[in-house]
């Protein structure tokens, strides 16, 4: 398998002051799955904003098929053409990623920047909105969406560009249900299509559901561990260590419970507590 | 939901290279002012939250602070010689050391504010057709000389030395005032500003409007910021002015119901939880003795600047 994305030995701090990142290793091969998890701060989204090339490492190096990519590489016009091409990012806030007046505006932008004729960049439009149901809000602007609607066209917006390779932060974060169905059934069929799958999420069950490679990020900032889904889910010390899982005390009537919650695997009762 | 997949995402795109032969992106000014400028304000906001932490005068009770503030630039403007501001400056300068601030950071803001506000603002009031004095740098000469409006202009334009020390007081006067205005806030959290504020007996409703303007400027800097990022990870190509101001003037409509929105959001968020229109405080502490001591230090300075 081609190594697509190459991480070496990056690190990451806000204003020379807050660290978001240290010492990260890691690599993004051809057609991978990969879910990048940790808690709340650890750094998933610095590290998915590295890997698209919106934020620079303050140390380390970002290789992208072997090339390695910088402020200065992406200076170059034919470096960003290819890089952007190449790579699509879907914020974890929708509201920042919709910035045209209207749903087509938005599904229009990618293309036309690729430079495709009118027809074929409308045909993608049409057809990307057909496969995600929301043909009827090609004329809404973007802050008449609910959310769910939003995260839809946020998504939307990067595949009409037919990115290989697509950086997901915390998709299905604060959607109902059937929208986090819908869009684990959307990654699960991209995968299929061949795309590169990277996403950051805390959500375990995402994880379990996409079957992803798992690499966990500890509250250090640190690439604590990386395997496969069954291995690193089924591994209860690391996720408590890393802040994934919890220790939780509950009552049943008259039985006090203590058990690790994850709101996934792991809310099994170990018998009677006091 | 794999046979709703567009044929055209099937298509696997020819690996692309990143051979760096095809020239430089040029980015657009309004761009590049626009990020400068909301990346500063967010900056502004960080350190000032960041860099309250360790240092003697971070600790100084904030009430101390915003008298010695007002009690300086009080001093500051009634100095009028140019070796007072001078010894004021390397009095604030020493402050700034103490407080463990990033001295290079520091100053390089507030400079850039004095030569803006100070320096260029005055600068014209150097020449002779404003201030009368000693001509001792001439830039131009005239066939003869012209009277214009209450201005009298001589044949030969030039700087006096008086114009000259006027500018250089007046941008001195503004680097003072600015480095001590700068000092306070960056040793000072904000919250506790506005509590001495408000013991200062400052009216309640210019410190709302005080209180939200800065959160409010922090998340609009910061929206504008995060939008920048989303365009520029779907932008292909280079984008000139032209085309940068039309996308600019296009999106300001869309942040101003945006900012609108998140204002009545705040709103409601606000009177759900029982806002009036005065500022509650709690637990405003005892002042300390090294707090006594210090305000009387600080103002014993200042009188010494006063009188020298």
């Amino acid at each position: 398998m081609e190594k697509l994305i190459r991480l070496e030995r990056i690190s990451y701090s806000y204003y020379d002051q807050i660290p978001a990142l240290s010492e990260i290793d890691l690599e993004v091969v051809d057609g991978d799955n990969l879910a990048i998890i940790g808690a709340n701060g650890s750094g998933k989204s610095t590290l998915l904003q590295i890997m698209g090339g919106l934020r620079y490492p303050s140390k380390g190096k970002f290789l992208f098929r072997d090339a390695e990519v910088s402020e200065k590489s992406l200076r170059d016009k034919g470096s960003l053409k290819s890089f952007r091409k190449s790579l699509g990012y879907v914020f974890q806030d929708s509201d920042v990623q919709l910035f045209c007046p209207t749903v087509l505006d938005e599904l229009l932008y990618g293309p036309l920047q690729l430079d495709l004729d009118e027809k074929e960049a409308f045909d993608r439009a049409f057809e990307v909105m057909k496969m995600l149901n929301i043909e009827q809000l090609k004329n809404r602007p973007s802050y008449m969406l609910s959310g769910g609607e939003k995260k839809k066209v946020a998504i939307g917006s990067v595949l009409t560009m037919n990115p290989e390779i697509l950086l997901l932060d915390e998709p299905t974060n604060g959607l109902d249900p059937k929208t986090q169905c819908f869009l684990v059934e959307l990654m699960i069929a991209l995968k299929e299509a061949g795309k590169t799958l990277v996403i950051a999420t805390h959500d375990l069950s995402l994880v379990g559901e996409l079957q992803a490679r798992v690499a966990v990020l500890s509250e250090e900032h640190r690439i604590e561990k990386v395997g496969e889904v069954n291995e690193i889910l089924g591994d209860q010390d690391l996720l408590l260590r890393v802040n994934l899982i919890h220790e939780h005390i509950h009552r049943h009537g008259e039985t006090v419970h203590r058990h690790i919650h994850s709101h996934y695997l792991f809310h099994r009762h170990e018998g009677n507590g006091s | 939901m794999a046979n709703r997949i567009p044929s055209f995402l099937l298509n696997r795109p020819s690996p692309p290279s990143l051979k760096q032969d095809s020239g430089r992106v040029k980015v657009s000014l309004v761009e590049k002012g626009i990020n400068h400028l909301a990346g500063v304000i967010k900056r502004g906001y960080i350190y000032s939250e960041l860099l309250s932490k360790n240092g003697f005068f971070q600790k100084i009770d904030s009430r101390i602070k915003i008298f010695f503030l007002s009690f300086f630039i009080i001093v500051v403007s009634l100095k009028k010689d140019l070796l007072s501001e001078l010894y004021i400056s390397i009095f604030i300068f020493l402050l700034v050391l103490f407080s463990r601030l990033k001295v290079v950071t520091f100053y390089r803001r507030v400079l850039l504010f004095a030569f803006f506000f100070g320096f260029l603002i005055a600068l014209p009031s150097a020449f002779n057709f404003i201030t009368k004095g000693e001509l001792i740098l001439p830039v131009a000469k005239l066939s003869r000389p012209y009277d214009f409006w209450i201005y009298h202009v001589p044949a030969t334009i030039g700087m006096t030395k008086e114009g000259l020390l006027g500018v250089a007081m007046l941008t001195m006067r503004v680097i003072n005032s600015l480095s001590l205005s700068c000092w306070v806030l960056y040793t000072t959290p904000f919250l506790e500003m506005v509590r001495a504020l408000k013991i200062l007996k400052v009216p309640d409703s210019f410190l709302i409007i005080i209180s939200l303007c800065y959160k409010y400027i922090f998340i609009f800097s910061k929206t504008i910021e995060d939008m920048y990022l989303a365009k520029r990870s779907r932008m292909l190509t280079e984008e000139n002015n032209k085309k940068a101001r039309e996308w600019t003037a296009g999106r300001l409509a869309l942040i101003f119901r945006k900012t609108q929105l998140r204002c009545e959001e705040v709103f409601r968020a606000m009177t759900g939880r029982g806002f009036s229109d005065s500022i509650k405080l709690y637990g405003f502490g005892k002042m300390r003795a090294t707090d006594w001591a210090s305000g009387a230090a600080l103002f014993s300075i200042g009188l010494l600047f006063l009188l020298i």
